[in-house]
């Protein structure tokens, strides 16, 4: 494909995943085959140890698998090289938890993401108040995040997350831990963000109700895709 | 934020590991720079010998366990005098004494009045002693001044009573310090006839003088020359075990220092496990996982070095004031001592928190963000 073509594929694509753990003991996935178009929003459902997470870290290259190709854009992952600069440049990571730091201030724990990446210090700072503005705390940049309730931390996370521009968002059980209303402030905040700057989401939730604003939805069960 | 921030907002946030650290690199630092100044301080009196005779080059029977225990004969010193090049060889001998708790190593120089003007000696005040006059002394300016002796008075040394008849300067200091007696006087005190500590040499005027040393001590391997102070170990065993021992010393500070460091260092990582899973999740590179822990380790270090060069300043005054020390050690601060106390605490560091580093950027981060 020249430059001047336009990619039509997927935006994600995998082809027979499979993930085996603890010395062939555990197989997490069992040849999973995932597409999701650029810009779509698919959330992935089922029950605990299903392999869920297990996708979503294999997605964001924060694990590799054991066989079978995953494709995000123009990177296959099976063959990446640098798997650091990937997840910094391509991908935006949510996680139940949070996961803020937290000596750090809520601004800090944004620009801590941009750290490795090309923008001056000044830039950093600039795009991190930025994406607090989008997420409505800009007033809270000072505080820490024990400071802020479970929905103001996910927020954080979000604007963590959209730090580097990706153009694939994962989130796993982003809204876990929140009650009702920071549940839809977070959805509200995902659903802005596929139609504003058009970035593929794929979510993992147990709740389907959270399932049911995504695009489309994928059950797993036993480490495969299944049909509802 | 800056890198830098980020590893001084940790180290603040981690204040017993970073105390723990500081502290455990002062130490180290602490004692090789105190051992460091204190052999430096040991070397540089005992090279003062040497300067005494302004010579050229000094002669000492090779490998004494102390340039003091040198023994030469008057048949050497003829032979070094008949030496092609030498224009003039004075033996002298050389013994300490306890004169007061103020000194406690007082030199006594024993050297015949026809030697004294070959070497660098001025009466400043009265004259020479006879060449064979008993219980005659003459005192250094700066002793006669220490002692508040004038001539005529009487000076208590080697179990006699001696009159000072004459005040001299050699213009060095350590000479100035101590008193010089007959050479048979001195020898018959101490119960050494016929022997001298050092042989003082000049070489004749436009001769070379390294050639000079090298052919002497091609002709007599059991006698050394020494012209520098660097040269001192040739005659001086003690003071080459001292130097072997600090540098010893040195090495094994930085060895139980990074052992202590890395422990600590290590204790953080898995407290930690979940932030490095995070920083590696968002993107964060190895390297910069291992810029960061070894940063902290050597931001510890540099503030542990610094403590730890103020303390050596006082230990070693409070070595100095110790009544079996006072009047022998003199510390002598070197830039040496400094770099060397650097590199015990850089090295520390480094060395404690490469492990922990390299751990803590290899961590996979679903195992690490799973981590409780």
């Amino acid at each position: 494909m020249s430059e001047h073509d336009v990619d039509t594929r997927p935006m994600i694509e995998t082809h027979d995943v499979k993930k085996i753990y603890a010395n062939g003991k555990v197989q997490a996935l069992d040849g999973v085959d995932l597409s999701v178009s650029a810009g779509e929003f698919v959330a992935i459902t089922g029950p605990s140890g299903c392999g869920k997470s297990t996708l979503l870290s294999l997605l964001a290259a924060l694990d590799g698998p054991t066989s079978g190709t995953i494709r995000v854009g123009p990177y296959e992952l099976q063959h990446l090289r640098n798997a650091d600069r990937f997840r910094r440049q391509e991908v935006g990571l949510v996680f139940q938890l949070h996961n803020l730091l937290p000596r750090l201030s809520v601004l800090g724990n944004v620009e801590i993401a941009m750290m490795g990446s090309e923008r001056p210090r000044a830039e950093r700072a600039k795009r991190a108040q930025s994406l607090l503005r989008d997420v409505g705390l800009i007033d809270l940049s000072d505080r820490r995040p024990t400071q802020l309730s479970g929905g103001e931390r996910q927020r954080v996370a979000v604007a963590r997350a959209l730090a580097n521009d990706p153009s694939v968002l994962y989130a796993d059980e982003p809204t876990g831990s929140l009650d009702s209303r920071s549940v839809s402030t977070v959805l509200g905040l995902f659903e802005r963000l596929r139609t504003d700057h058009g970035v593929t989401i794929v979510l993992v939730t147990h709740d389907v109700a959270v399932a049911a604003s995504a695009d489309r939805t994928v059950h797993m069960l036993d480490g495969r895709i299944v049909e509802p | 934020m800056t890198h830098f921030s980020l590893v001084i907002g940790k180290i603040w946030e981690q204040k017993a590991r970073s105390t723990g650290i500081t502290l455990a690199v002062a130490l180290a630092v602490m004692t090789v720079v105190t051992l460091t100044v204190v052999s430096n301080g040991l070397e540089n009196a005992a090279a003062a010998v040497l300067t005494i005779g302004k010579a050229d080059f000094t002669v000492a029977q090779k490998g004494v366990s102390d340039i003091l225990y040198s023994s030469l004969d008057n048949g050497q010193v003829a032979q070094i005098q008949s030496t092609p090049g030498v224009k003039s060889a004075v033996g002298v001998l050389l013994e300490t004494e306890r004169i007061n708790a103020a000194n406690p190593l007082f030199i006594e120089i024993g050297i015949q009045p026809s030697d004294l003007e070959s070497f660098g000696v001025t009466i400043l005040a009265g004259t020479a002693y006879g060449p064979d006059a008993p219980n005659e002394v003459m005192l250094g300016w700066r002793a006669a001044q220490d002692l508040g002796l004038h001539v005529g008075d009487q000076f208590k040394a080697n179990g006699t009573s001696n009159t000072v008849v004459g005040i001299y300067s050699t213009g060095i200091s350590y000479g100035d310090l101590g008193a010089m007696f007959p050479l048979p006087a001195l020898q018959a005190y101490n119960r050494v006839p016929g022997s001298v500590t050092l042989v003082f040499v000049k070489v004749v005027p436009g001769q070379s003088v390294a050639k000079v040393q090298a052919t002497f001590e091609a002709a007599h391997p059991e006698l050394t020359t020494i012209r520098t102070a660097s040269q001192f170990g040739r005659a001086d065993r003690n003071l080459v075990f001292l130097k072997a021992a600090v540098t010893g010393s040195t090495v094994l500070a930085i060895l139980i220092g990074a052992v202590i460091v890395g422990n600590t260092m290590l204790l953080s990582l898995f407290e930690r496990t979940r932030e490095f899973g995070l920083l590696r999740a968002i993107g964060w590179a190895r390297s910069r996982v291992v810029a960061m822990v070894v940063s902290e380790s050597l931001i510890l270090a540099l503030i542990g070095s610094a403590i730890g060069v103020g303390l050596s300043f006082a230990v070693a005054a409070g070595l100095e004031s110790l009544p079996q020390l006072n009047g022998v050690l003199h510390s002598s601060f070197t830039a040496e001592a400094f770099w060397r106390g650097l590199v015990v605490g850089l090295g520390m560091a480094i060395l404690g928190s490469l492990y922990p580093a390299i751990r803590a950027a290899n961590l996979t981060p679903v195992k690490a963000l799973s981590n409780e």
